[in-house]
């Protein structure tokens, strides 16, 4: 596992299971696409908007994820003089940053037609706003500051002071009385989701994740790059 | 013994800091008596549409005003580097940060509860409501000087951009304004009065926790690099 924090490891890893990576992350997609537009059933009140869901979803999961895979990495490379972990943070920021504003659109398309509203003041769409403001804020920071040492060491500090917001995005639905519907998939249940959407849904979040994943390797190479140039 | 004679040291220095700057401090107050002087005309002079916002208002020019206020926390100590100079006199720049977020607290927020009256004057809304707001505010000025010194202490080397400071201030505070104007709205329930008030005490306490050890590690990096 030392390919996680080790930038050479990583180059020689990512080498390795980059090709698989792309070829596996077109075949999900493909299925992913195919089951989301023609073997998903209608939903009986939302009709063919219920779609929107296959990538509303996914992205706002991955959305979620690339903040906590910041966070860790924030506090490991501040508590273990990481410095490979500041490069990966600096990398997928913007990813997270395109894939919450994804969920967020996509999910006002899916309000306009579902609540009669583009956008509505509830606590989970507000705190993945926020989310996404943070990612912009976090992009900022990097960027105005010029000596690099300091700007990824401090924009670390801002990432972990700024996942507060996560738990609040995770549990907004059940704190609060949000139109936002609760989750319908937990780990702790069985998911209150019929099977014949939940296998297009799981396909699309794993072709997602895969997609971000490969973009994910190509910025922090190129990221990698970057410093070994300076 | 000594350490706490440093504090006091360092404290009694920000004071004076502060207390011969008056001017700029009053400069401050002078901006929320215009701003909210200026809504009241971009508005118009209505006595129940401020009675509902009134609160809004205030609590979102308080917030503005604070972000003027990011520059003096710890930029001139650090530019002339009399926060090594403080460092060395053996208090942590976490300590260092506590001290400067009180004095901060005592010379730019707590005036606010003499020009609050003001605004409400102003503004021609119910005097009632002041208790309720001076409590909110009580505890939403200790939230917003925490989130100052995170913000100050992360620019301290950020040449380029004047606004990204004012923007982290923000974004952290919105939980304060949600809270903080939403006890005034529900202000005849003394229920929904407590509950909100646990809540912004347990921000309050976060930030208290957490905002000393950000403000000291960004002041550590930024040194370290200068």
């Amino acid at each position: 596992m030392k390919f996680l924090i080790n930038p050479n490891r990583f180059i020689k890893f990512s080498d390795l299971v980059f090709k698989p990576l792309i070829y596996l992350s077109a075949i999900f997609l493909t299925i992913g696409i195919v089951f989301a537009f023609f073997l998903s059933p209608n939903d009986y009140q939302q009709g063919a908007t219920v779609r929107i869901m296959y990538i509303h979803v996914p992205s706002a999961w991955i959305a979620v994820l690339t903040f906590l895979i910041m966070t860790l990495y924030s506090i490991i490379g501040l508590a273990f003089k990481i410095n490979f972990s500041f490069i990966i943070n600096s990398a997928i920021a913007p990813i997270g940053a395109i894939f919450t504003l994804i969920c967020i659109v996509t999910g006002s398309l899916w309000g306009k037609p579902m609540w009669g509203t583009w956008w509505v003041w509830d606590a989970r769409l507000t705190s993945v706003a926020i989310l996404f403001l943070l990612y912009l804020i976090i992009i900022f920071l990097k960027n105005s500051i010029t000596n690099i040492n300091v700007s990824e060491k401090i924009t670390a500090v801002l990432i972990i002071v700024g996942s507060i917001n996560l738990p609040i995005i995770k549990f907004s639905v059940d704190w609060w009385n949000t139109l936002h519907q609760p989750a319908s998939i937990s780990k702790l249940s069985s998911p209150s989701i019929d099977p014949s959407m939940l296998r297009p849904l799981v396909i699309m979040t794993i072709a997602l994740m895969l997609l971000a994943i490969v973009i994910g390797i190509i910025r922090i190479k190129a990221e990698i790059l970057k410093r070994k140039l300076r | 013994m000594s350490s706490f004679n440093s504090i006091l040291g360092v404290f009694l220095r920000e004071s004076k800091i502060h207390y011969r700057s008056f001017f700029n401090i009053l400069s401050i107050f002078l901006f929320f008596i215009l701003s909210i002087i200026i809504f009241v005309f971009a508005v118009g002079s209505n006595k129940e549409l401020f009675n509902q916002i009134g609160v809004g208002i205030i609590w979102t020019i308080i917030l503005l005003s604070n972000t003027l206020s990011i520059k003096k926390f710890f930029q001139n100590d650090f530019d002339d580097n009399s926060l090594i100079i403080i460092h060395m006199s053996g208090l942590s720049y976490e300590i260092i940060a506590l001290v400067k977020m009180l004095t901060i607290w005592m010379f730019l927020q707590a005036p606010f509860f003499i020009v609050l009256p003001i605004a409400f004057l102003l503004l021609e809304m119910q005097f009632d409501n002041l208790k309720i707001v001076y409590l909110s505010f009580l505890i939403g000025s200790v939230i917003i000087t925490c989130i100052s010194a995170i913000s100050g202490s992360m620019n301290l080397l950020n040449k380029k951009n004047f606004s990204i400071g004012g923007l982290i201030i923000m974004i952290f505070s919105i939980p304060v304004i949600i809270f903080g104007v939403n006890i005034v709205n529900v202000s005849n329930n003394i229920e929904i009065i407590k509950a909100q008030i646990n809540i912004l005490l347990g921000i309050m306490f976060f930030f208290l926790a957490i905002s000393p050890w950000a403000s000291g590690l960004c002041i550590k990096i930024s040194l370290q690099n200068k």
